[in-house]
């Protein structure tokens, strides 16, 4: 659930750079464990629960973006000891960086519960699965008001990239309002896919090709966005958006609660849909590894996760806990996507500098235009 | 009270520095310049200004004497246009000013701050009033040229107001006043902020001043000594009213009241019960000063009223030897002595305990051994010495 | 001399005077310089923190400085830059306008109200800063929505037939900027007015000087310090501003802030961020030298009166 604590927490990275480094022997002291995260991703009264069996007492920080998540981690010790990295590309290239410490697997007894499907595609991201364990998971793919778009266009084609990416089709949303994630890496592998070409290319020509097909629809966007489209759907401001799945679902939830006659559904495209997986890892600087390594097997009981998963709205990479999660969530299909959906999902690899600077100017070019 | 024929009568009448000068208030058949007909002033509850009438004349300089709060300044921003009396009218030269805006008034002010134009140079200040009436570059420029070197300030043209002294910004604020020629100027203490010296200087250049120009003036001022010095009529005014109005001379001489008496000048103030009152004189019993005070003019009240008798300080003799030819006297112990120079002041314990304030001309260079502290020194005055005012 | 009054007399002046350059040194010089050193760096995210160090030691032996100008040159290379200078300028400038022109006659009306309301006027202007600015930006995205306030006003009345397309434009970005900056501008205006010499005026309506021409002869001119001052306020922090064409611009809304938050976070270029505030820093010390002039030139200043 990626909602925004917008730029209040940008200011807190400034602080945190200079105050990181006075804070955590001040907390070791009192058996505390940092963890710092998307908001609302763990169920409070786990981590309460945790606490109470444990005795060490849960400091949860919440970031807005992965981006701060890593300036944080980049800048130097950061006085976390779990933080939740999305697996591409920022865990991979963090554990590349060697941001993180490997984690001590004999600690870890809880790891037979997680879902091998998931660990697999996490090991393009971290190798041998050494470094961390999976989280919530989806998809990214398309949001959309029921009611407004079957009044445009009776026959939109709603499962398909085509809402997005042919000209024509979202043309006739403009005016209504189309959104899409402002995040090069969540963008152009669908893109990608969408053209027939593949989605973890690293050739600079399929990226132009990409980069071209977004242009043409450039014009019809409102706004390239990683989180507005939740309030933009969920009110009825916006009809189309490219989003992460769990967002729209959100959304959907939002509209149903507030009774002002939107209906919101998510669709995973039937081209075939990126996957991501959010993570929980120990950064190399955490000041107690123990304690870390003591919440995240907590974190990977069944019914913790369970839990946190009914809170969400995600499907999790636990596979011991599918049949705790709510009917509600385990029996939607934009979540846990039926087995053929679930064979068409992708998942990509890190990028070398180079390539992810063109990648960068390139979704810049998307942006603005030039 | 004071007989007013006695005033009127009065030869002493002179017109401040200037000497004699015509008096046109006595003229029946003269036209006013300003009339002020019944004008009050309320700010809320306060009433500034409370029924007063005036009326002065072409080429008069008339000055509205008081105290802080005594709605003199009220007056005068009335007669600018900055406010709108609450009651009553204003007219001038004829024509009445109800409904006519500041700009468009005949009269120009120049204020007590001076108001010049921070941003402007000496010139472009002078010159504004002419610019706003649209005269031509040229003439602006020959005008504000002879109005600068009417008072004195030619080379100082090019200037900020901020580079300018006190006197010299005042100079200017006159001059910028004056360049339209307007039929009434208002002065707000226009000297206030000039130091003596400098005052005294400037008094003399402002009389010069106008009767060059012959523009009526109308003065605001809390100092007696510029009113006097500057105007041919005096208006006192106290708690939104006029007390007394009159040439300085009058008001100094006649005082009508006792504010009037306290005002200006110094007095000696004395309580006393009528006694004896004829048409041209009068006596009154005094416990004060132990005995009758004889009065040289009738007053109008009756035998047994209690009335107050001003003395001037100078106008009371001090000796050792008792002064036989004056009316009024008694004895007393110096018990203090303020020497300014040109006169001392003496305070003498009379009996019952008051303190009478006499000033002597120090007409010895060395008068000091003449008089000294615990002298018991004999005092008097002659009959028309003293004023008999009502309580 | 006794010793307290040699300290008073050797240490108090130069002590007073060091608190505030020190202060300055401490959160300005010093966090600036770091900012140059990086700029001048070269990006590395294996490294931590991600770029090279500036001084190094060659085998242990020589001391090596490597100055990278790339950076720099990088950012006249591609017009992005350049664009999202301009834009920022371009923005700034107009929003400075706008702020001018509405928070003029919103000055002049508390510096001539009633002194007893004044306290409160001003209260007025400085409330909303007790809301986090936050809110009141995403406020204003539930105004300027399609499905906002400001359409289904405008839809009820039936002024219009469909919603106007505000939110995530140009026109959006200048509205949260105006509404945010606004009070930057009134409050210099407001005290250069609220000083202003009201018998000025008079002296000048004596002078047979209308209202209007009044106005701009002498309020006008004296107050343009507080013009100055408030545009300085205003424009200086605007080109560098970030979170309001974020939340209220479009994809078209292209600013510097943006920019350099975008190599920041999402580049990991941390030395060419850097260069882009060094840059940005330098294009306002113009405006900034301007605002010392007005403040230290003016005539009141001197002590006019």
């Amino acid at each position: 659930m990626h909602t925004v604590k917008l730029w209040a927490s940008t200011t807190a990275l400034c602080l945190g750079l200079v105050g990181a480094a006075f804070a955590p022997a001040a907390l070791a002291q009192k058996k505390v464990v940092n963890v710092y995260n998307w908001s609302d991703y763990i169920d409070p009264k786990v981590l309460e629960a945790f606490t109470k069996e444990t005795g060490v007492k849960v400091n949860y920080d919440v970031y807005d973006s992965q981006e701060v998540l890593e300036a944080k981690l980049t800048a130097g010790k950061s006085g976390y000891d779990v933080v939740g990295p999305t697996a591409q590309p920022f865990l991979a290239r963090q554990v590349a960086a060697g941001l993180y410490q490997p984690l001590d697997k004999s600690k870890l007894k809880n790891l037979g519960n997680l879902d091998p499907e998931i660990l697999k595609a996490m090991e393009k991201a971290d190798p041998n699965n050494a470094h961390a364990i999976p989280w919530m998971w989806g998809t990214n793919g398309i949001g959309y008001n029921v009611g407004k778009v079957k009044t445009i266009a009776a026959d939109a084609p709603v499962y398909s990239m085509k809402m997005i990416l042919d000209p024509d089709t979202v043309a006739k949303f403009k005016a209504c309002g189309v959104m899409v994630l402002d995040a090069p890496t969540d963008v152009f592998p669908t893109v990608l896919q969408y053209l027939g070409l593949p989605p973890d290319s690293k050739s600079l020509a399929d990226l132009d090709k990409a980069t071209d097909a977004l242009l043409k629809v450039r014009p019809f966007i409102r706004k390239f966005h990683s989180s507005e489209y939740i309030n933009g759907l969920a009110n009825g401001d916006i009809c189309v958006a490219f989003g992460y799945s769990g967002d729209i679902i959100q959304a959907s939830t939002r509209a149903a609660e507030s009774k002002r006659g939107v209906t919101v559904n998510y669709s995973i495209p039937s081209e075939g849909a990126q996957l991501w997986v959010d993570t929980l890892a120990i950064p190399k600087s955490a000041p107690n590894p123990d304690l870390a390594h003591a919440i995240l097997d907590h974190l990977m009981k069944p019914s913790v996760v369970a839990a946190s998963s009914d809170l969400t709205g995600y499907a999790n990479g636990n596979k011991a806990s599918t049949t705790l999660v709510s009917d509600a969530v385990r029996t939607n299909p934009g979540i846990y996507p039926p087995a053929e959906v679930r064979a068409r999902l992708f998942t990509i690899t890190p990028a070398d500098k180079e390539f992810e600077r063109a990648r960068t100017r390139a979704w810049t070019r998307v942006k603005t235009g030039r | 009270m004071p007989n007013p024929s006695s005033a009127t009568a009065s030869p002493r009448s002179l017109g401040g520095v200037s000497g004699q000068r015509v008096q046109p208030w006595r003229d029946p058949s003269a036209k006013p310049m300003i009339q002020i007909q019944e004008v009050r002033k309320t700010f809320g509850d306060f009433v500034a200004v409370d029924g007063v009438s005036v009326d002065i004349f072409p080429g008069e300089l008339f000055a509205l004497l008081g105290g802080s709060g005594c709605g003199k300044t009220t007056l005068l921003r009335m007669l600018a246009g900055f406010e709108t009396p609450t009651e009553g009218r204003i007219l001038i030269d004829g024509q009445d000013m109800a409904t006519v805006p500041p700009y468009a008034r005949p009269v120009n002010m120049m204020f007590q701050s001076y108001a010049l134009f921070p941003h402007m140079s000496v010139e472009q200040n002078v010159g504004f009033g002419l610019r706003m009436d649209g005269v031509s570059k040229a003439e602006i420029a020959t005008r504000v040229a002879e109005q600068l070197d009417l008072v004195q300030m030619g080379s100082f043209a090019k200037r900020r107001p901020h580079q300018l002294s006190g006197g010299q910004r005042q100079r200017v604020a006159l001059a910028r006043s004056l360049i339209k020629r307007p039929k009434v100027l208002l002065l707000d203490e226009p000297l206030g902020a000039l130091d003596k010296k400098l005052r005294e200087q400037t008094q003399l250049e402002l009389l010069n001043i106008q009767s060059k120009v012959g523009i009526t003036f109308v003065i605001v001022t809390h100092d007696q000594e510029e009113a006097m010095t500057l105007a041919d009529r005096i208006s006192v005014m106290d708690r939104g009213r006029i007390q007394q109005l009159g040439t300085p001379a009058e008001i100094y001489e006649f005082p009508q009241n006792r504010f009037v008496a306290n005002f200006i000048g110094s007095v000696n103030l004395f309580e006393a019960t009528l006694a004896v009152d004829e048409p041209d004189r009068a006596e009154l019993d005094c416990p004060d000063f132990g005995g009758r005070i004889h009065v040289g003019h009738g007053v109008t009240g009756t035998v047994g009223m209690v009335f107050s008798v001003a003395v001037r300080p100078e106008k009371i003799r001090m000796s050792r030897k008792p002064l036989a030819d004056l009316p009024n006297q008694m004895q007393g112990i110096i018990k203090q002595i303020v020497y300014l120079g040109d006169i001392s002041i003496y305070f003498i314990a009379v009996g019952g305990g008051k303190q009478v304030r006499v000033t002597q001309p120090n007409l010895d260079r060395w008068a000091e051994g003449e008089f000294t502290w615990e002298d018991r020194v004999h005092i008097g005055w002659a009959a028309d010495g003293g004023v008999v005012l009502a309580q | 001399m006794t010793p307290p009054g040699f300290l008073r007399r050797f240490m108090g002046r130069p002590t007073v005077i060091a608190i505030p350059y020190g202060w300055l040194g401490l959160f300005f010089l010093v966090p600036f310089l770091i900012v140059l050193t990086i700029s001048l760096s070269t990006a590395d995210t294996s490294l931590t923190p991600p770029f090279t160090p500036l001084i190094d030691w060659v085998d242990h032996k020589a001391l090596q400085v490597v100055l990278n100008l790339g950076n720099y040159m990088f950012l006249f290379s591609d017009d992005l830059y350049v664009v999202a200078y301009l834009n920022s300028l371009k923005t700034a400038a107009i929003s400075t306008f706008f702020c001018l022109l509405i928070g003029y006659p919103m000055a002049y009306a508390m510096a001539r109200a009633d002194k007893g309301i004044r306290p409160i006027l001003l209260m007025m202007v400085i409330l909303p800063f007790w809301t986090s600015f936050l809110i009141r930006i995403y406020a204003w995205m539930g105004i300027l929505n399609n499905n906002g306030l400001l359409n289904n006003l405008l839809l009820w009345l039936g002024v219009i037939s469909e919603p106007l397309p505000l939110m995530n434009t140009p026109t959006a970005v200048y509205i949260g900027i105006v509404y945010t900056y606004l009070p930057f501008m009134i409050l210099p205006l407001y005290s250069t007015l609220e000083k202003m010499d009201l018998s000025l005026l008079e002296a000048a309506a004596d002078l047979g000087c209308r209202p209007l021409r009044a106005f701009w002869l002498i309020t006008l001119p004296l107050s343009l310090p507080g013009m100055i001052a408030g545009s300085m306020l205003v424009f200086i922090p605007v080109v560098g501003e970030f979170v309001v064409p974020e939340l209220l611009g479009g994809p078209e809304t292209l600013m510097i802030g943006n920019v350099l938050w975008a190599e920041f976070f999402s580049n990991r270029d941390w030395p060419l961020a850097s260069a882009v505030a060094v840059a940005m820093l330098l294009l306002l010390v113009a405006p900034i030298m301007l605002l010392q002039r007005s403040q230290g030139g003016s005539p009141h200043a001197r002590g006019g009166h």
